[in-house]
């Protein structure tokens, strides 16, 4: 088990650090690609293993790391049912994701900086998933930071993109904050920093206590996860290559704050007040991202609200108290959501990077390889009934439902109003990208034409999105409702010790019957709105420069320009002013000041003398005899 | 105890060379060479220091020389060292051969004289560092001062004089302040006692009115805040690192700066346990509001080595919180972390350095589009400024993660603080990194990427950042004795 857990780890790592060091110089191009791919594999490979030869959880030290007088955080993986099963997700997408990515930066001269990144990114989640104590998860939690960074501002030529980088970094580190408080704080209460200790303690403190430490963790988790207030640098996150999109959107990052929450679930969870908190950010949040996916025209801007209202829901089930049901939807969404960014990157690229949903169209027929898995997704997205999505969000919606009372009832009927968006907008945008006749923008300078005038992909770009597919429209059988048989992942996950309890099977069908409703109606709105011969009309509409409540949803309800308004602005106007003003103007002036008082006080006592030298020597022949005569004879 | 005289070697090395230098005049290649090869010799001769741990005395302190100098006045040589001291005098003979190496090309006039002066700070560096006599603690205080003081007015830019002038006057006014407050400790302790000592073994232990411990802890603190250096006593520093030449900066910064703490936690803690605990809330204050304060500035910052100057006033800050709260944890990471900011913000005047003897200009709007034209030089940049803003598993993260563990027990509100601090500090490296390094080249600039030599410094520096943030617990283990005795902990 120790081996396998190592090599979890250590493989992304190496091949991360080889990549840096050698690659571009010892190791060709293609050595370097394929070496990225096949650690990321091993680690898949490494974690089916261990898998295998799970019995219980099991903890493996593997060096030690800051330890210090009563202070102790080594270097220590902790394999339970939740962390195999993301580690699982994580090794598999991001295999794919890789693979996707030999494919998508075959024409970029940097492509070694980028896989070794992008490795070093797969190592950050890996440990911040299997860290069995808080400083080593801090440190996956920043190195994953850190990497989003680098990978969102890949091509910093652009400074918006180095830009976009830059904002992803600051905003989850001021969520970070709070994780940070809280790390130092557990210690200060229990003298632990050990999270399988830790979540056995909870009871043990006062409820205040309690509530605080889960806010402050609720706060890193709104940053990482991009939950209202701190999502604003997920949008922007798209900058980036795609592969580094799907990867931050599915299988790393964004699931951190999620994991977190359901990591520390048995601590924090004694909490009503913290509970009820992220149930209303994940409800909020869900609707928020629903609402801006209506009328972004960026397919990569869709697909990035609709991961913040997906994450909504995740937050939401783990408010509601579900860890199963969350953690289902994070795997069957990592699924999904790899597959339609993986898709979304692929009809970009052979639309020579348009990206502009209005200047697509009529792509099933001529790119039918990337429409059947792309509609995949999409159906798994809107929720339709049988897919994994349907299971995954209406067993958090069930969870919503069964906690009942004024608060969780509004939750459900959000959750349910949120379903209804998502539907239309997914339907939208496949509807739009999809069918019709096209627009097709012309290749810059010709040339390179596959089929009608697209780019021609390369196979191995289109491959990795059946698997995912697959994974996406049958994920329900990971989780299959109580009355279908029985839940693979919720007694695989019963051993963490959540008291989830099962609605009766007649309240789930008819739930479910609800939700199925829901999503029919939200896909027949769009088809009523974009189907067939209205297309023309409303894209005519549509392309006029938006105006009103679609302008304010297009701009994300307008939170970076209120954010900008009142703390970007301020922040750098009060940096000058303090350093100008303040700092030399009335700090060091005053000093300046007083400086050249000495000097004309000197000035004016030098004048008294009259520069007789003579003088000034005999005084200072006669002070240095005093001093001696005193330290010779005066002292006792 | 010991009968070969390591210490004073130790200590009189890099001063004799300096003499030696004396006569070298003229000859730049020969100067510099003898300077590098005594940085080096004395290098080693700290590095075995390390082998020498065994013996640890009562005071923790494994080597040790006592002689009588003035006797009539109770002036003694006393010298010695231990887990603390060991630490820093490593790192001071590490920063001193960096030093030389990143002025090897770009200083050009009066040579010998340079490396003459670098020496002359070591050894006064080293005397501080290593002096258990507070007499010889304040002349060696008074040296290290002296050859900063012409580095800087000599081979410095821009307003070097005033600049001279004022980091002259600032750590003056501090030292002379804390030479009455030595003469106070020596005259009461010797009323009280009969005996008449500078030692400060001696001294440790002599009851003052709480009114006079004050008076004369607060004249320590304000010598050792100012080295430090605290707001709002830190104007100095932007000032001097700016028009330092680049070893200037680099020992400044590395260096100088550490003098300050180390002197608070050997002498005004020790010396004055009451009083250290009275102003502790005053220096916590003055730590968070450092912190905030001047990472706070250096986002204004257009000039690159301005920028490096303030975000080491906040990074001192974390080490004065250490201090402040004084708990095994903390102080051992605030002596952890005195060692990170010595080699990350070397790291960062030298790479600033570099830029400036290529292109001439320290302006961040000059640069830009780094990665595309020097992207060796750039990743080490991404690298530096990375561990500056504290990201795990390099060793700033190390030392901070440490002072903040350490200091929420005794300063809930203040700790908090200093985590907002921690956002800061990332917030002006992303936006450094992105004009210099990212985006399009602004101006045409000459750039070549960094040479061997360069890339022996750098590297050095990478991996000592790497393996302190990777792997502290070497160095937290021999800091470990020293301060449980100095803080009553359990080791």
């Amino acid at each position: 088990m120790k081996a396998y857990l190592e090599l979890i780890i250590l493989l992304p790592l190496l091949g991360a650090i080889i990549n840096a060091l050698l690659g571009g110089r010892l190791l060709s191009r293609r050595a370097s690609e394929w070496l990225a791919c096949a650690v990321i594999w091993g680690s898949f490979a490494a974690t089916l293993a261990a898998a295998i030869v799970y019995r219980a959880p099991a903890t493996v030290e593997i060096v030690s790391w800051l330890s210090d007088f009563d202070f102790k955080a080594s270097l220590t993986l902790y394999l339970d049912p939740l962390s195999l099963s993301l580690c699982l997700m994580i090794t598999f997408v991001c295999g794919l994701i890789h693979l996707y990515a030999v494919g998508y930066m075959k024409d970029d001269p940097s492509s070694v900086r980028f896989f070794a990144l992008l490795n070093l990114f797969v190592a950050a989640m890996l440990m911040l998933v299997l860290a069995e104590n808080l400083p080593l998860l801090y440190l996956g939690w920043e190195g994953v930071g850190f990497c989003s960074y680098a990978l969102i501002g890949f091509w910093h030529t652009k400074p918006a993109n180095a830009t976009a980088g830059r904002k992803a970094f600051i905003v989850t580190r001021i969520g970070d904050t709070g994780l940070g408080i809280a790390v130092v704080w557990m210690f200060e209460l229990f003298g632990t920093e050990s999270i399988p200790h830790l979540n056995q303690m909870g009871h043990l403190l006062p409820a205040g206590i309690v509530t605080a430490l889960g806010l402050l963790m609720l706060l890193a988790a709104m940053g990482k996860s991009a939950q209202v207030p701190l999502m604003v640098w997920l949008p922007d996150a798209m900058a980036g290559p795609t592969p580094v999109s799907a990867q931050i959107h599915a299988a790393t990052m964004v699931t951190a704050g999620v994991y977190l929450l359901m990591r520390m679930f048995p601590l924090i969870g004694v909490s009503p007040t913290v509970t009820a908190a992220i149930a209303i950010t994940g409800a909020l949040t869900a609707f928020y991202g629903a609402t801006c996916a209506l009328v972004q025209r960026d397919l990569k801007r869709i697909l990035a609200y609709s991961t913040i209202s997906q994450i909504g829901y995740m937050m939401l089930g783990v408010g509601a108290g579900a860890i199963t049901a969350a953690t289902f939807h994070l795997l069957v969404h990592a699924f999904f959501k790899a597959l339609l960014f993986l898709g979304a990157g692929c009809v970009i690229t052979a639309l020579h990077h348009e990206q502009d949903i209005f200047r697509m169209g009529g792509l099933r027929r001529t790119l039918p390889g990337i429409f059947w898995p792309f509609l995949a997704g999409a159906l798994c997205l809107a929720g339709v009934p049988l897919t994994g999505g349907f299971f995954s969000k209406d067993g958090i919606l069930g969870a919503v439902w069964l906690k009942g009372g004024a608060l969780y009832g509004g939750l459900y009927v959000v959750g349910l109003v949120t379903a209804f968006i998502t539907a239309v907008y997914t339907a939208r945008m496949v509807l739009v990208v999809f069918c019709g006749d096209g627009i097709h923008p012309l290749p810059p300078g010709g040339g390179g034409l596959g089929r009608g005038g697209l780019k021609q992909l390369p196979r191995i770009m289109e491959w990795p999105l059946i698997p995912l597919a697959i994974l996406g429209l049958c994920g329900g059988l990971l989780n299959l409702p109580e009355y279908m048989g029985n839940g693979l992942l919720h007694l695989f996950l019963l051993s963490l010790g959540s008291h989830e309890q099962t609605l009766p099977h007649s309240t789930e069908i008819l739930l479910q019957g609800v939700a199925a409703a829901v999503a029919a109606a939200g896909i027949l709105t769009a088809w009523f709105r974009y189907g067939g011969k209205r297309r023309q009309e409303s894209l005519a509409k549509e392309q006029k420069p938006a105006g009103g409540i679609a302008a304010f949803l297009l701009e994300g309800w307008r939170v970076d320009a209120l954010y900008d308004l009142l703390l970007v602005r301020p922040y750098t106007r009060l940096s000058t002013f303090l350093w100008q003003q303040l700092d030399e103007g009335c700090i060091d002036d005053s000093l300046d000041r007083m400086a050249s008082l000495f000097g004309r006080c000197g000035q004016w006592l030098g004048g008294r003398g009259q520069g007789r030298v003579s003088l000034s020597l005999l005084g200072m022949a006669a002070g240095a005899a005093l001093m001696v005569f005193w330290m010779v004879w005066g002292m006792p | 105890m010991n009968q070969f005289p390591f210490l004073t070697l130790l200590l009189f090395l890099p001063l004799a060379g300096a003499f030696l230098l004396l006569t070298m005049t003229g000859r730049e290649k020969l100067a510099r060479s003898t300077a590098l090869t005594i940085a080096v010799a004395e290098t080693v001769l700290a590095c075995s220091a390390w082998f020498c741990q065994g013996n640890s005395s009562a005071r923790g302190y494994f080597l040790f020389e006592d002689r009588p100098w003035i006797e009539t006045l109770g002036i003694r040589y006393t010298v010695g060292m231990d887990g603390i001291t060991l630490l820093l005098v490593t790192l001071t003979a590490l920063v001193t051969v960096i030093a030389m190496l990143v002025s090897w090309r770009s200083i050009t006039e009066r040579v010998a004289l340079h490396f003459l002066l670098i020496l002359a700070m070591e050894s006064g560096i080293m005397g501080v560092f290593l002096s258990l006599d507070l007499f010889l603690f304040y002349l060696f205080w008074e040296l290290m001062l002296i050859p900063m003081f012409f580095l800087i007015s000599i081979w410095g830019h821009d307003r070097n004089i005033y600049s001279a002038v004022k980091f002259f006057l600032y750590t003056l006014v501090g030292s002379l302040l804390m030479l009455l407050a030595i003469i106070g400790v020596y005259l009461i302790h010797g009323e009280q006692s009969g005996i008449y000592s500078f030692g400060l073994a001696a001294l440790t232990g002599t009851r003052f009115s709480p009114a006079t411990g004050l008076l004369l802890y607060g004249a320590f603190l304000l010598a050792f805040a100012v080295k430090f250096p605290l707001v709002p006593l830190h104007t100095w520093l932007p000032d001097a690192h700016t028009d330092a030449p680049t070893a200037g900066s680099v020992i400044l910064a590395g260096l100088l700066l550490k003098t300050g703490a180390y002197g608070l936690i050997r002498f005004g803690y020790p010396l004055f346990p009451e009083a250290a605990r009275t102003l502790s809330p005053l220096l916590i204050g003055l730590a968070v509001a450092g912190i905030i304060y001047a990472s706070w500035i250096a986002f204004a910052q257009k000039d690159m080595k301005r920028l490096v100057a303030y975000s080491s006033i906040g990074h001192m800050g974390f080490v004065a919180l250490g201090i402040a709260v004084w708990t095994p944890v903390a102080l051992s990471g605030a002596l952890l972390q005195m060692v990170n900011h010595g080699l990350t913000t070397t790291a960062l005047f030298a790479l600033v350095g570099m830029l400036d003897e290529r292109a001439h200009t320290r302006q961040i709007e000059d640069y830009g589009g780094l990665w595309g034209k020097i992207p060796l030089f750039s990743a080490f940049f991404v690298l530096f400024a990375m561990a500056s803003a504290g990201l795990p598993g390099l060793n700033n993260f190390v030392g901070e993660f440490l002072i903040l563990t350490g200091s929420f027990k005794s300063a809930h509100l203040a700790t908090a603080l200093a985590f907002i601090g921690v956002i800061l500090p990332l917030v002006y490296t992303v936006r450094l990194v992105q004009e210099v390094i990212f985006q399009e080249e602004r101006r045409p600039l000459p750039m070549a990427d960094i040479s061997s030599r360069e890339l022996f410094i750098l590297a050095f520096l990478a991996l000592a950042d790497l393996y302190i943030g990777l792997h502290p617990a070497p160095l937290l283990e021999i800091l470990k004795a020293p301060v449980a005795l100095l803080t009553g902990g359990v080791p």
